[in-house]
């Protein structure tokens, strides 16, 4: 798999004798493996997939049977790692491709970015302090959490931090991609002006007005709909203007560059463009042929939805970074200039002269007094000039401008009927927006079209209409109305209005165009004339006001590209899941909390006048509404660590890389899964929070653990413990019938780690047999006995619950009676897997597995550390369960057969 | 002397693989108040040489064949099937309690255990309209024998009639030529009668060119599922065929059923067959119907003591019946409804009820009698 704009760089170091060997995995089998073959004098990489070394002993707390601790064993080691001149550490790093043969392997990784520099970072940690993300902690075993930038654990090797990221649905839906989380995250923190901020930065300056006018395509694919609502993302973008928004008008951006920009259209591709161009240091020039700047912002949307001291404010904003803005100014027409004269005059054009243009009834008398088309009405309404309407007023159409004028209409004290030729259900307009509409009094009238207008006095009388049915669907995937013959009646109206459709005055400029609309290429808003770049509805035809500020933002960097002399196309395309394939796993547990509504202007205050109907968000209403955020992506991108970090090492736009090496050997260390324990129901892991994995308990003991080694269950100290073995091992049912070998004295030493930290306390072991092989294993075995720990033969069936208890049921084999024990702490040994994805790196290395899933030896008595493949060794627990003794030696063992084939190696290449 | 050769009996039945670990006797719910103890039988089986005798082991009556020792053994050791075998042996020398042999015979005669005359086997249609499968139909509605001839169990075949139909699903039943599937024959141990019906039944399935069949009790569910010959004819469980009527919203509820309900699993639908989620769709499909679950459900629900032929028999500690116990865990809940979807169930846990005195507290229901409310 090769990502886009992945950088490959070629490492053939040898900084040792004879060619270099590849160690995969960082636990203590990789750890030892590579500093044996680093002690030889032969060059390592040693890779890791995850942000740190360490692996699993790092989770431990005491190791059997002779209760050393084991991080006090691990941390050397792991420090001794970075300090080695010939072991190279790529963490974050997977093997993707390996060729060649034993002694000259050409090995291809892949490092997932870190997004922080590792050279920079002190893992001081003030990124963690400030970011809003808590997830819960995997060194932790999820007892504890953690930021989503992060260390794995205090000790871990690089120090550095790194931030986990995936997809956020909501950004990927944006046509503006906004960082939809990012400023969702810093309202839940109460961080309302960096939350408005975190907008601007994006490239957005319409921060209020998207919030207010917004069809917000990003709350459709919200994962929080799969359990209760969307979250209200529009509603908190117009808080963060509301709440957020500085007044003070900012100082004029630097210009870095000379090159000056034209822009035709004031409206939001155009100004956003402008404000793109000014913050990169750009001259830029925005011509308009209306009064007022804002295009379809100012003119068409109207002030009960989108108040104008809004819009002047952010458009005010723009302006005072340096924009020059000519309004009464067309261009191409009307005595303005020619697009060929800014092409002269400017560096790069950018055209976005939107879709001011009405499409014509087509039915007899549309030209009387008293017909209005739906755009210059609103855009008259709008500039506070006089509009005269009568009393009674049809209009036509359903779209969003059929809406607006119905509503504009009835605020001038009209009684206003809407007539559409489809029905409800393929209506364009926005749902909320008809049925504010109809709470508002318009009276909807669906499967009727306009044939004429009806003349009385020379004015408009009514309108003659004829009824319409649903046929089949035409090209926009919508039923297309067929007419009823016979079906015509009268609507006595004084007033008509027609909203039937927008189009684009695209003449006049010499361009490409197609049904009026520009051609451009989609990805970088080219025309067809060279440094010309055209975006919005002038493209789109009538769009929305995000898919404008889109191609504003696309056009910006397309034309800085363009300056700079720099490729169009590189990296633009980057490969991102749709939406509706994102699998979200909630960090925490999702508890039920309704979208919070918006409270609006009751419908009779609201026709009064153009007050704003939506009455926005308190901080109270937005800190609840915006904690509903499920944080998909993990990291929000909200920049908090951005701002922290002193050393600057922090970087968002980290991309994955590629790295190709040259090695003589390799040894695989990728080590064991753990059983997850739902899948035995019967045990009620998940269910009871008193039944706990080993892998917590060790947690649970540790002293650098979430309780500094206190064994408790929510600040109490269980006074009943029982430790049940064998769950997920030795289990054909789960086709896992293997023994996992380490849990018999992993339990013995909990057993006495409870006994010694829980005084008093009765512990319990079920058993189905005791493997206790090692060296002084038995002894422990005994000595744990001898403290007091009873041992039962029988391994229970099932866990239930007694009031505030668990109740484990099992038979008692050598009393041969079925039993009830009751706990308040059940510890599941849970049995050791081989890896989930063991296939992945099976398939690149051609690597055998045996039949209970793990690495095969080439022979299982005298070659256990070799694989099937020549040149390639195991280590530790990817060739089957093992405990540290075992792996430690198992490691070494490879080690040492992976010197032979180097040295070999070596020793020819020095004779050739 | 009830003699077995034990030395073939624990080859055929894999019990050799047993590791004596107690998981099938420390889950079994009548162990702890019986003296059947699967994994010591085992145990007593494979040291027994080449003979092993049955004389006194009256507890093997006691085996509901909940499956909860099957579901549990780690080696895919069969306990439950094994007691079925040995039960075998009791049959065949005549050993039985007198109402098993009336079941059996009632069985042989009369197409069902509960000494009904076969011609009044669709009796429970009353006015209704039902197609008779002849007439041809996607599906074929087998209904069962409890489901026809009880009385009380009549009124859940006549409400998953009246949903059905309302559904517009095209479905037929065998009328009078419907017999027993054998579920509860074969479990008794006569296994030689169990072969027979499913010669004859299979016959009529294959001449009524049958291909999809859902039925009313999980039992029958169960064996023509896994206990006949893999024929190529698809069965469900009724709650199975609603849960994708409302899927596809053939199927839809409108009035509100505005009680707290609690879901027992039958052994059979559950831990036998996995067949956890659609009774609970249908559940949670019912507006205003809150669904809450006990502690022991799903794969843990305690079996209420009705199968494996238990329906016949008192077992050998009629003291505490397991339904009673279940009846104490579902009012713990606080519900005010018992909700299942099996007829053995629903007649053994309202009997439980009655016994405990708690009908004013709890209501014992099928599935489809609480559908059909909210149609």
């Amino acid at each position: 798999m090769t990502n886009s704009g992945v950088k490959a760089t070629t490492s053939s170091e040898s900084n040792g004798r004879g060619p270099a060997a590849l160690v995969i995995g960082g636990g203590i089998a990789g750890i030892q493996a590579a500093l044996d073959l680093s002690d030889a004098g032969f060059h390592v990489y040693l890779v890791e997939r995850s942000s740190s070394i360490g692996g699993r002993m790092s989770q431990l707390d005491k190791t059997f049977p002779t209760l050393d601790c084991s991080s006090c064993i691990l941390t050397p080691k792991m420090a001794d790692v970075p300090r080695r001149p010939n072991i190279t550490l790529l963490t974050g790093s997977q093997v993707v491709a390996v060729s060649g043969e034993p002694g000259d392997f050409h090995v291809t990784v892949e490092r997932q970015p870190r997004y922080v520099d590792v050279d920079s970072c002190t893992g001081c940690g003030l990124c963690a302090d400030v970011c809003p993300v808590v997830m819960p902690s995997e060194f932790n075993a999820g007892l504890a959490t953690q930021k989503a930038v992060y260390r794995r654990f205090p000790q871990a090797i690089p120090a550095a931090f790194t931030i986990e990221k995936r997809a956020s649905p909501c950004k990927i839906a944006c046509p503006a991609h906004i960082p939809v989380q990012g400023y969702v995250a810093l309202i839940a923190e109460g961080k309302f002006k960096e939350a408005w901020q975190r907008v601007r930065d994006a490239g957005v300056p319409f921060v209020g007005t998207l919030g207010r006018v917004c069809y917000h395509p990003c709350e459709s694919t919200c994962k929080r709909a799969d359990w209760d609502e969307p979250v209200a993302i529009c509603a908190l973008k117009r808080f963060a203007y509301d709440a957020g928004a500085e007044q003070d008008i900012p100082q004029p951006s630097p210009r870095q560059w000379d090159e000056r920009v034209a822009i035709v259209g004031a409206g939001p591709a155009g100004l956003t463009a402008a404000y793109e161009l000014l913050r990169r240091g750009y001259g830029v020039t925005v011509f308009d042929s209306l009064p007022v700047a804002g295009g379809m912002m100012a003119v068409g949307i109207p002030t009960y939805r989108l108040p104008r001291e809004v819009l002047d404010h952010e458009i005010q904003y723009i302006c005072s970074l340096g924009a020059e803005v000519r309004l009464n100014s067309p261009v191409g027409k009307d005595g303005g200039p020619s697009l060929d004269d800014l092409r002269r005059e400017y560096d790069a054009v950018f055209l976005a002269v939107g879709a001011h243009g009405s499409s014509k009834l087509g039915a007899p008398g549309e030209d009387l007094p008293g017909v209005f088309q739906a755009l210059p009405f609103l855009r008259d309404l709008n500039l506070g000039r006089e509009v005269k309407i009568g009393k009674k007023v049809a209009v036509i159409g359903g779209g969003n401008s059929a809406i607006d004028a119905a509503r504009c209409a009835l605020r001038l004290g009209a009684e206003v009927h809407l007539l559409y030729r489809r029905s409800r259900l393929e209506m364009p307009a926005a749902p909320h927006e008809v049925a504010a509409a109809e709470a508002e009094g318009v009276e909807l009238t669906f499967l009727v079209a306009p044939t004429r207008v009806l003349e009385k006095d020379g004015k408009v009388a009514g309108v003659e209409c004829i009824r319409m049915e649903l046929g089949e669907p035409d090209a926009s995937g919508r039923r297309r109305p067929v007419p009823l013959p016979g079906s015509e009646f009268i609507v006595e109206v004084d007033t008509l209005i027609a909203a039937i459709g927008q189009n684009v005055e695209s003449e006049g400029f010499g361009l490409e165009t197609k049904w009026d609309r520009v051609v451009v290429d989609p990805l970088t808003l080219e025309t067809s004339l060279p440094g010309v770049f055209a975006g919005g509805d002038a493209v789109l035809g009538p769009a929305s006001v995000v898919e404008a500020i889109g191609a504003g933002i696309e056009a910006c960097e397309s034309i800085h590209r363009f300056l700079r002399g720099l490729d169009l196309c590189t990296g633009r395309q980057p490969s991102q899941p749709r939406p509706q394939d994102i699998i979200v796993e909630p960090l925490e547990q999702v508890r039920r909390a309704a979208r919070l509504p918006m409270v609006e202007l009751p419908p009779a205050e609201r026709i009064s006048g153009f007050r704003e109907v939506e009455q926005g968000y308190t901080a109270e209403q937005a800190l609840a509404e915006a904690q509903r955020c499920l944080s998909c992506a993990v990291c929000s991108e909200c920049m908090q660590c951005v701002v922290a970090c002193e050393r600057g090492a922090i970087r968002h736009d980290d991309q994955p890389t590629q790295l190709e090496l040259q090695v003589g050997a390799m040894i695989v260390a990728t080590g064991y899964d753990i059983f997850d324990p739902r899948r035995k129901p019967e045990f009620g892991y998940g269910v009871y929070p008193q039944v706990i994995t080993t892998l917590e308990f060790e947690r649970l003991a540790s002293a650098s653990g979430p309780t500094a080694g206190k064994i408790t269950l929510n600040g109490h100290l269980p006074k009943k413990v029982v430790f049940i073995q064998c769950v997920g091992s030795r289990d054909r049912t789960l086709g896992l019938p293997n023994c996992s070998r380490v849990c018999c004295m992993a339990v013995a030493k909990q057993a006495h780690l409870a006994h010694d930290r829980l005084p008093g306390a009765e512990i319990t072991v079920f058993y189905m047999d005791v493997r206790a092989f090692g060296k002084g294993f038995e002894e422990f075995y005994d000595r744990v006995r001898n403290e007091g720990v009873i041992y039962r033969r029988g391994n229970p069936s099932e866990i239930v619950k007694r009031g505030d208890k668990v109740v484990v049921r099992a038979e008692d084999t050598l009393l041969s009676e079925p039993i009830e024990v009751e706990a308040d702490l059940v510890v599941l040994a849970v049995g050791m897997l081989p890896r989930q994805d063991a296939d992945d790196l099976s398939k690149t290395l051609n690597l055998a597995r045996g039949e209970d899933g793990y690495f095969r030896e080439s022979h299982p008595k005298l070659r256990t550390m070799e694989s099937n493949v020549p040149g390639v060794f195991l280590a530790g627990c990817c060739q089957g369960a093992k405990d540290i003794p075992d792996t430690v030696a198992h490691a070494k063992a490879a080690a040492s057969a992976a010197m032979i084939l180097l040295a070999r190696k070596g020793a020819g290449n020095a004779s050739d | 002397m009830l003699q077995i050769d034990s030395r073939q009996f624990v080859q055929e039945h894999g019990l050799l693989a047993c590791i004596q670990c107690g998981k099938c006797t420390g889950g079994c719910p009548m162990a702890i108040k019986t003296r059947l103890n699967p994994r010591s039988l085992i145990y007593r089986l494979l040291i027994s040489g080449n003979g092993f005798d049955l004389e006194g082991r009256e507890e093997l009556w006691d085996c509901t064949t909940c499956a909860t020792c099957f579901s549990r053994c780690p080696k895919l050791v069969n306990p439950m099937e094994a007691v079925i075998a040995l039960r075998g042996a009791f049959v065949e020398k005549g050993r039985v309690h007198p109402n098993v042999k009336t079941a059996l015979e009632s069985t042989f005669r009369h197409g069902n255990p509960l000494t009904m005359p076969r011609e009044d086997r669709a009796a429970w249609v009353g006015d209704m309209a039902v197609k008779s499968i002849e007439q041809g139909a996607e599906y074929l509605y087998y209904v069962g024998c409890t489901p026809s001839y009880d009385p009380r169990v009549q009124g859940v075949t006549r409400a998953i009639v009246s949903l059905l139909q309302g559904s517009g699903l095209d479905f037929g039943i065998l009328g009078a030529q419907e017999n027993c599937c054998g579920s509860e024959v074969r479990r008794l141990g006569e296994l030689g009668l169990f072969e027979m019906m499913v010669e004859e039944n299979q016959e009529t399935l294959k001449s009524l060119g049958v291909t999809r069949m859902f039925t009313t009790s999980p039992h029958c569910f169960n064996a023509f599922k896994n206990d006949y010959p893999k024929n190529g004819f698809q069965v469900q469980h009724y709650t199975q065929v609603m849960a994708g009527l409302l899927e596809t919203r053939s199927l839809s509820f409108s009035k509100p059923f505005e009680k707290s309900v609690t879901y027992h699993d039958p052994c059979y639908l559950g831990k036998h067959n996995g067949v956890f989620d659609e009774p609970r769709k249908v559940l949670k499909g019912i507006p205003g119907l809150t669904l809450v679950e006990m502690d022991r459900s799903r794969e843990k629900s305690l079996c209420c003591e009705g199968g494996g032929g238990r329906m016949w028999l008192e077992g050998t500690n009629p003291g505490t019946r397991l339904a009673q116990m279940r009846v104490k865990e579902a009012l713990e809940t606080g519900a005010q409804v018992l909700a299942t979807a099996c007829p053995f169930c629903l007649l053994t846990l309202e009997e439980a009820v009655k016994h405990l005195n708690a009908e004013g507290q709890m209501r014992v229901m099928d599935i489809a009698e609480i559908a059909l409310q909210a149609l």
